[in-house]
């Protein structure tokens, strides 16, 4: 066999192997399973025991939202389970009868209790009628509040974990611009507050490690952009290229640098700052004139995507971040009138999330980096601006669908869709990584 | 006195004699006088009348110019209009050009995946005794799986630097160039070998693939790109001499690029 055709054998198997699992069976993926099996294209149902201890019914009814959210896990609810679980008292699965549970179509059991180290999880599996997997989790904070609610989301995310090899997003917040401030929202719609003094502020972005801020902010000299700290509560300029339009900020993945768009009489271009402040701002891209927006990182940092006017109207386009190699990204035709913008590179490199107006509204649209395939995936009401969940499955985006603008949050494998907010005016959604060391 | 005063009287008699005209020579005086007004009178107005013709001749004329003149500013801005469309026309069709070269691309690779004897002989000329590549026409290869195009080799291996596989990337990007050195695809297959490289993190073999692309193929879009990341690596290093020198030869040899517009700016950066 020729050493090419060997070759291509081997890049075709590695593509192949790359491919995703056409469902949601996720078994192959990393994580601890608990051999849980199921159809793909259905999930495994899953009952959240009543918890016991102080604030259990809270506890429980967090991680039953969270595990519901995350799109992966049929969180089985209603008065038959009720009825059920007040005749187990669970404990490691010594009275648990498993029969019945499996009979109301339950593939795993979720028992879990509030001690005053923090909570007990205990994973039951309901095939093999045993408990699997059990975990210990410290509690901070006073109940409902912040700290609280966060510790709760991260034990949520470990048992999507353990159950599905995926890991949850419950642990997550969402920037987003409401009225003259920033605000954040827990994943799972709970504890909104604002996070910026009152000003005309846009385009808030997440640092990696979550300690971070930055969003747009309109002061006398024009647009800044703001870093802000969420530990300390201090904010600070970022001084790069002072004066004229400073926005749209992106955060590299290393944490270190900021993208963003730096606009004059000269057009608008990407450039890149270093958060330290030291050195001069690295241009990204020679718009001659035109407008250049919306810089996203790519997961490794090496690439930026962005919205370029220069081919006569908005397109995502795609360029080192040494500002070569730059390519057209989202095809369209000669003449075409509408547009494409505001592009957000997936956790996993292979998407990127844009809006392209159609029909005279914005729509929410995903190209694949590997075949630029186009997947429309929102149609009711104009729908913008969307972010990527770290799972790279969800995404968060505006839409007028209700009558006024709101934050919904989208499935894009189930295509299931859920309202964030419900204060009127809420825009610009930024969704945050992993919130491991933050409270 | 007196002989002064006899002397002087002949004189005064005959210059007072000159003031006793008689009343007809001053009417005809007169009437001369007025004769002469109404000709200058009527000089005048003929001169008035004259000039005020002149005076909206040059109205006319003026207005004809100004008229001519917004015919031109209008004109000029029309074709500034124009030729503004027209560039952004061009750079929509260069954009779309790239699309479809892409698209051609990407249909020539699905065509040799299809059809692999369709795939264009390898032109590299093998050492004497080296196995040949499998026969595009009716070379009886029997069970022997036919080579790859360049373009399948080529789409596989993006593919695979695309999903963070560099040394797979590499490995079939050398396979294509070792196998069809003259493909249209080779410039582009030799840039990412480099690419393939730097992800990897190996530079200093990044900076060599870039090397071949700026010798081997410098009418090649990539050579500009090769050259500029060849200088940023420079001066990385610390070799801030060298780093000028090929942002300088960037500029000079691809003045109209993006590149180059970047490499003015590093250059400033530098000083």
């Amino acid at each position: 066999m020729p050493r090419s055709a060997l070759v291509v054998c081997a890049l075709a198997l590695l593509t192949l192997a790359a491919r995703p699992a056409p469902a949601q069976d996720t078994t192959t993926q990393r994580g601890v399973r608990i051999g849980l099996t199921y159809q793909p294209g259905t999930k495994p149902g899953v009952v959240v025991l009543p918890v016991t201890g102080p604030d259990g019914d809270s506890v429980r009814a967090i991680l039953q939202r969270d595990l519901d959210y995350g799109d992966r896990i049929e969180v089985i609810t209603g008065d038959a389970i009720t009825s059920t679980a007040s005749t187990q008292t669970g404990g490691g699965g010594s009275a648990i009868n498993y029969g019945v549970w499996k009979s109301l179509g339950a593939a795993a059991l979720v028992e879990a209790a509030v001690g005053p180290l923090g909570v007990h999880v205990v994973i039951h599996d309901v095939t093999a009628k045993r408990a699997v997997r059990t975990g210990d989790f410290s509690l901070s904070g006073a109940p409902q509040s912040p700290e609280w609610r966060m510790a709760v989301h991260g034990i949520s995310d470990e048992i999507e974990r353990w159950i599905t090899g995926v890991r949850g997003i419950a642990r997550t917040r969402i920037l987003y611009v409401r009225g003259n401030r920033v605000y954040v929202i827990d994943s799972d719609g709970y504890g909104e507050r604002a996070v910026s003094d009152a000003g005309t502020v846009l385009a808030p972005a997440w640092s990696p490690d979550g300690r971070y801020i930055a969003y747009s902010r309109l002061e006398r000299r024009g647009w800044d952009i703001i870093v802000h700290d969420l530990v300390t509560g201090s904010s600070r300029t970022l001084a790069a290229t002072p004066g004229g339009l400073n926005t749209t900020p992106a955060f590299s993945p290393d944490g270190k640098s900021i993208a963003y768009a730096h606009g004059d009489e000269n057009g608008t271009d990407i450039y890149i700052a270093s958060l330290a402040g030291n050195g001069r701002a690295q241009r990204v891209t020679v718009g001659r004139g035109t407008d250049n927006i919306s810089p996203s990182f790519s997961p490794d940092g090496g690439r930026v995507a962005f919205t370029s006017g220069r081919s006569g109207h908005p397109e995502v386009y795609t360029a080192d971040v040494d500002g070569s190699n730059v390519e057209l990204l989202t095809p369209f035709n000669f003449g075409d009138q509408y547009y494409r913008s505001n592009p957000d590179w997936s956790p996993d490199g292979r998407l990127i999330a844009f809006q392209s107006l159609l029909n005279g509204q914005f729509q929410v649209m995903t190209i694949s980096l590997r075949d630029r395939t186009v997947k429309q995936l929102t149609s009711e009401g104009v729908n913008e601006d969307p972010s990527w969940a770290p799972d790279a499955r969800h995404l968060v985006f505006t839409s007028s669908r209700t009558g006024v603008k709101q934050l919904f949050v989208l499935d894009t494998e189930s295509g299931r869709a859920r309202q964030l907010t419900h204060a009127a005016g809420a825009r610009l959604g930024a969704w945050s990584h992993w919130l491991d060391h933050v409270q | 006195m007196r002989a002064m005063l006899r002397r002087l009287a002949p004189v005064a008699f005959l210059a007072t004699g000159a003031c006793f005209a008689t009343r007809e020579d001053v009417r005809s005086l007169q009437s001369q006088l007025d004769a002469m007004r109404a000709s200058a009178a009527q000089a005048d107005s003929a001169r008035q009348a004259q000039l005020d013709r002149v005076i909206a001749s040059l109205g006319l004329v003026r207005d004809s110019l100004g008229v001519m003149s917004a015919r031109v500013i209008k004109m000029q801005g029309d074709v500034r209009g124009d030729l503004y469309n027209i560039g952004q026309e061009l750079i929509q069709v260069q954009e779309l050009t790239g699309q479809s070269q892409r698209r051609l691309q990407e249909l020539r690779a699905q065509l040799e995946e299809r059809n692999p004897n369709a795939a264009p002989a390898p032109a590299a000329t093998r050492p004497s005794g080296a196995a040949a590549p499998a026969s595009p026409q009716g070379a009886p290869t029997g069970a022997q799986p036919a080579s790859p195009g360049p373009n399948q080799l080529f789409q596989l291996s993006l593919e695979q630097l695309r999903r963070g596989s560099p040394a797979a990337a590499r490995t079939g990007l050398e396979t294509l160039l070792q196998q069809y050195p003259t493909a249209d695809i080779a410039p582009d297959a030799q840039f990412y070998l480099g690419e393939a490289y730097h992800a990897e993190g190996n530079n200093a073999a990044a900076d060599s693939a870039y090397a071949v692309v700026v010798e081997k193929y410098p009418t090649s879009p990539r050579a500009p790109t090769a050259l500029y990341k060849r200088g940023l690596y420079m001066e990385q290093q610390g070799n801030l001499t060298g780093a000028r020198a090929m942002l300088n030869q960037l500029i000079q040899k691809y003045p109209r690029s993006d590149e180059a517009a970047l490499a003015r700016e590093r250059l400033r950066a530098m000083k």
